[in-house]
Parts: C-alpha cells; structure tokens; sequence
C-alpha cells in the first residue's frame, strides 16, 4: 500500500493505492492521525487505486469519520471502485460515509 | 462434487499480516480453478483475509511467529477452505459480529465471512486450536442445493 497525501485549498487529500487490509491500515491510520490532530478538514480519502479492502481498512476509516466530527470537520470517500463500493454496502456503510464520484468533486469546497 | 484429496493444496504461513497478500493469491488461483467470476472472488478472497485475521487477533493474541495452515481444494464449480491454527480455540460466538446499524470500528469480520460462504465450520482441532472450513458453491451448485432443500 502507498499513501499520498496532498493539499487542495482547504482540502486535505490521501490518494491511497494498493490492498488495505491488518498489515497497512495502521500505516493509513497514522497518515490520518496526524491531518486529525491538525483537525484538518475536509479529509479526502481517494480510493481509486485500492484493489482490495477489508474489514480493517473499513475500522481505520470509520475510526477517522467519528475523530473527525468530534472538531465538526468533515470525510469524503471518493473513487470507490465497484467491488469496494460492494463492501460498503454489505457493512451497511455506504449511507454513513459522505461518497463521492470524483476526486475532483470531493476536494471542492 | 468434490475433488479428489489430490487437489488439495496446502499453504502455510507465519501469523504475520505481512502474508494476507499470500494468502490471498492462493486463494485466488484456486477460486480460478474452480470457475468463480471476479464478483465472487472478490468475495471470498474478503472472507479468507477476514477468516485469517481473526486467528492472528484471536487465537493467536496478535503474535506473528505462529504457524496457520490453509488447505485449498478447488473442485468444479467449488472451493473449500480449511483454516487451520495451532492456538487457543476461540468459541466463534465470543468473536460474532456486532449488529451492523451500530456503526464502530471492528466487529464485522465474521459476519463478511458467513454472509459470502455457504457452509461455515468452526471446530477444536487435535491440536487444541480451530479448523475453520469454509465452502463456497458455484452458482449452479448453489441453485441445486436449494432445489434439494
């Protein structure tokens, strides 16, 4: 996994690629910690280039979205690919987490 | 029908998370041997990384250094998954899942696995660990398995 994380005005974004899965999500999480400690807001999470995605990857990012509006800031997903979206959905996700289409879309103010 | 006890494949790894993505490749050959679209591979690949987990969380109290075997026996249109641990035999009902409209980290893993597998086993091996078998049928398998029911 591989984490990139860049600005967009007041966006805060992770472009993140590869499998999310017990051995990288806490690389995630401390990528996010730190933009949460900063009570950066909002935080992108592109997931355009995850191929794969588990049950921890989706702890890590729930974990982001509950720190996250604690300082009433705000987490975009965007990118999700069909079979992450499947995820999503399964864990009852998808109605939670603000979902975007675009990356572009998701850094807008 | 299952295959032969020559079709099947046994991968062992450390409890290292570090070997999902092994684990997972093997799962995916013998999920393509076995005929499953991408759909359901997908899913099941989410099972078994789930499934491994837990035993690296669970039975294993998060150390690396322990032995986790996985025999893959790809038949036609089936795969069966046999995990198999060396710790403490975990009750499967101690690590059920959490009610999914309770929206916290953690708690589904079980739930992804029994919701994409059609048979799930959990039983104390002679080893004092768990042999977790999980059985996923082709779609024609599945639709035959109903009609009998």
């Amino acid at each position: 996994m591989n984490v990139t994380q860049e600005t967009h005005g007041s966006a805060t974004l992770f472009i993140v690629e590869g499998q999310v899965d017990m051995h990288t999500s806490p690389e995630l999480r401390g990528h996010l910690r730190t933009a949460l400690g900063n009570q950066a807001s909002p935080l992108v999470v592109d997931l355009t280039d995850v191929a794969f995605i588990d049950s921890s990857g989706l702890a890590t990012l729930i974990e982001a979205l509950q720190a996250v509006g604690k300082y009433g800031g705000k987490l975009r997903l965007c990118g999700l690919s069909p079979e992450v979206r499947k995820l999503f959905d399964l864990a009852q996700l998808s109605t939670i987490f603000d979902l975007r289409d675009t990356r572009a879309e998701a850094v807008a103010d | 029908m299952m295959p032969a006890a020559l079709d099947r494949v046994r991968c062992s790894v450390p409890s290292h998370p570090k070997y999902l993505p092994l684990v997972r490749s093997v799962v995916q050959e013998g999920a393509n041997l076995s005929g499953f679209d991408a759909d359901l591979t997908q899913r099941i690949l989410l099972a078994v990384t789930e499934a491994v987990t837990n035993v690296i969380r669970h039975a294993y109290d998060g150390r690396d250094d322990q032995r986790i075997d996985l025999d893959v026996i790809a038949g036609e249109h089936e795969l069966q998954l046999d995990l198999v641990d060396y710790g403490q035999f975990v009750d499967p009902k101690h690590i059920e899942s959490r009610p999914l409209d309770e929206v916290r980290p953690g708690g589904i893993g079980v739930h992804l696995i029994k919701s994409t597998m059609d048979r799930v086993e959990y039983v104390k091996n002679e080893h004092g660990g768990t042999t977790l078998t999980m059985v996923k049928h082709g779609a024609a398998e599945a639709a035959a398995e109903k009609e009998t029911t």
